[in-house]
């Protein structure tokens, strides 16, 4: 077989909003946030509390969920581990919904992971990350980053339907968010224990989610 | 995609705002639910009156018609990245399984936008006869390369100043052989010919003689003398500076 790209590469593949996992259709409850009142002066903070509660949980998550694939030990745990931890039954839905679009990817991009097999079609989206970058060969603190990055990128990408503003303030919003990205994956990268992640919710955020889920007028899917 | 040949014909509803997307489709379901099993799959811009609608109008079992939200993106949803819609349509396939056809609503966009052929089997173009009598005319992918154009509306040719007949000669011309029905709703002829055409698509697929066709971003046009082809796709993608004829 030929050499398997290099990582770096391997990371920008799976952080590039342009994979098609119906990314286009998230907001990470800015959405819902827009329509309580929160305003353009206010999105920076809201990316910067995400990355201290629900992203942290998610990026803990996916770190241990790879780490028991690789040394493979079940992933039953950990799955258990975030839904404890992730008190709203919207955003487990959400994240269970955008892991089938992840799984269908990675089923044509690594079919011959060993564990697609373990991660069915239930699996929460850290989870199915974890087996997205153990087939990249990522080291744990990417497959943090990955989280945070990502989860910042979202928002951006919908401040920017939801919100008029210049695209370059956004750009500006992410560049600044990045050293909390790197920080969480400093602090994440380390864990292998279900029980250490951190379990840091955001009772405001989940109110959120709740409340999107059953509204009749939305543009994004959670 | 590897695909199980039994799997329901899936049927893409495209067009304008407000050319009778909906309406087709609840059309189909009230001729046809009796005699195919039928899903439905929305995509809402905004609010969920699409499902709603058509949930309410009663020709269906509300719990087999599901909308996706696009993220203000629907021309994405149908054609880009289709996930989210692939999804939906496989839940409905798998929760009512077996299902005959699932149709699959667009959310309202403009002219240029059209299904994705790794999402949908055969495709329909709407337009209607208030939109004016030139839209026909201006073509665009859905119009000329849909699998079946549909102007819509034609009662409301009178009320309008158009003549829906005219359009259909003017959409015809662009559209190098394949079909047009001029449906209205009030007119059952019509409807039966859209019905009809339905039911021979299924067929097809049916004996796998479909080939889901792209109608394209990219009008097909000839150089004088070469043989028609498109630009900027894959590997057809070339610079040329000359004037097209
Ligand atoms: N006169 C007449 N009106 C029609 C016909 N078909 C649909 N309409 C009307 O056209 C309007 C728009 O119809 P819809 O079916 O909601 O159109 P749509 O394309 O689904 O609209 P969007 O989803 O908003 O893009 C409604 O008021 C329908 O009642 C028809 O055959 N004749
Ligand atoms: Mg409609």
């Amino acid at each position: 077989m030929d050499r398997p790209p290099p990582s770096p590469l391997l990371l920008m593949l799976l952080a590039d909003a342009r994979l098609p996992t119906a990314g286009h259709t998230q907001s990470a409850q800015l959405e819902p946030a827009t329509v309580w009142g929160l305003g353009v002066s206010e999105v920076a903070d809201f990316i910067a509390l995400r990355l201290r509660t629900v992203t942290r949980v998610e990026a803990a998550t996916a770190v241990v969920a790879m780490h028991h694939l690789r040394a493979g030990l079940d992933v039953a745990e950990v799955e258990a581990a975030w839904a404890a931890r992730t008190p709203s039954p919207a955003m487990r839905a959400t994240s269970r919904q955008m892991a089938r679009a992840l799984r269908r990817l990675v089923c044509r991009l690594w079919p011959e992971s060993p564990h697609l097999a373990v991660t069915g079609p239930g699996a929460s989206r850290a989870v199915v990350l974890a087996v997205a970058a153990d087939s990249a060969g990522l080291a744990p603190r990417d497959l943090a980053m990955l989280v945070g990055y990502d989860d910042v990128q979202t928002v951006a990408s919908a401040a920017l339907k939801l919100l008029p503003l210049d695209p370059a303030d956004v750009a500006c919003w992410v560049l600044d968010a990045l050293a909390a990205v790197d920080a969480l994956a400093t602090e994440v990268a380390p864990l292998t224990l279900p029980s250490a992640i951190p379990a840091a919710g955001a009772p405001q955020i989940e109110a959120w989610a709740e409340s999107h889920a059953v509204t009749s007028r939305r543009l994004f899917n959670a | 995609m590897p695909d199980s040949p039994t799997r329901s014909l899936r049927v893409g509803v495209c067009g304008p705002v407000g050319t009778g997307k909906s309406s087709l489709i609840a059309l189909v379901c009230r001729e046809l639910a009796a005699e195919l099993r039928l899903g439905v799959v929305t995509n809402d811009i905004y609010t969920d009156e699409d499902a709603r609608f058509l949930r309410s109008a009663g020709v269906l079992d509300p719990d087999r018609i599901r909308s996706v939200e696009t993220g203000a993106c629907p021309h994405t949803a149908i054609r880009d990245d289709i996930t989210a819609n692939l999804m939906m349509v496989e839940d409905l396939e798998a929760d009512f399984d077996p299902l005959d056809v699932v149709l699959v609503e667009s959310g309202g966009d403009n002219l240029t936008a059209t299904f994705s052929p790794a999402l949908v089997d055969t495709q329909i173009f709407l337009i209607d006869v208030a939109g004016g009598g030139d839209v026909a005319r201006k073509g665009g992918p859905g119009i000329t390369r849909a699998d079946l154009l549909v102007v819509n509306k034609t009662d409301l040719g009178p009320h309008v100043g158009v003549d829906p007949d005219q359009m259909v000669v003017d959409a015809s011309a662009v559209r190098d052989g394949r079909p047009v029905i001029a449906l209205s709703r009030t007119d059952p002829a019509s409807v039966t010919a859209l019905t009809d055409w339905l039911r021979r698509q299924l067929a097809s697929h049916r004996t796998g003689d479909l080939t889901p066709a792209d109608p394209g971003p990219m009008a097909p046009h000839s150089h004088g003398d070469e043989p028609s082809h498109t630009h900027g796709q894959g590997d057809d993608a070339h610079h040329h500076d000359h004037a097209h004829v």
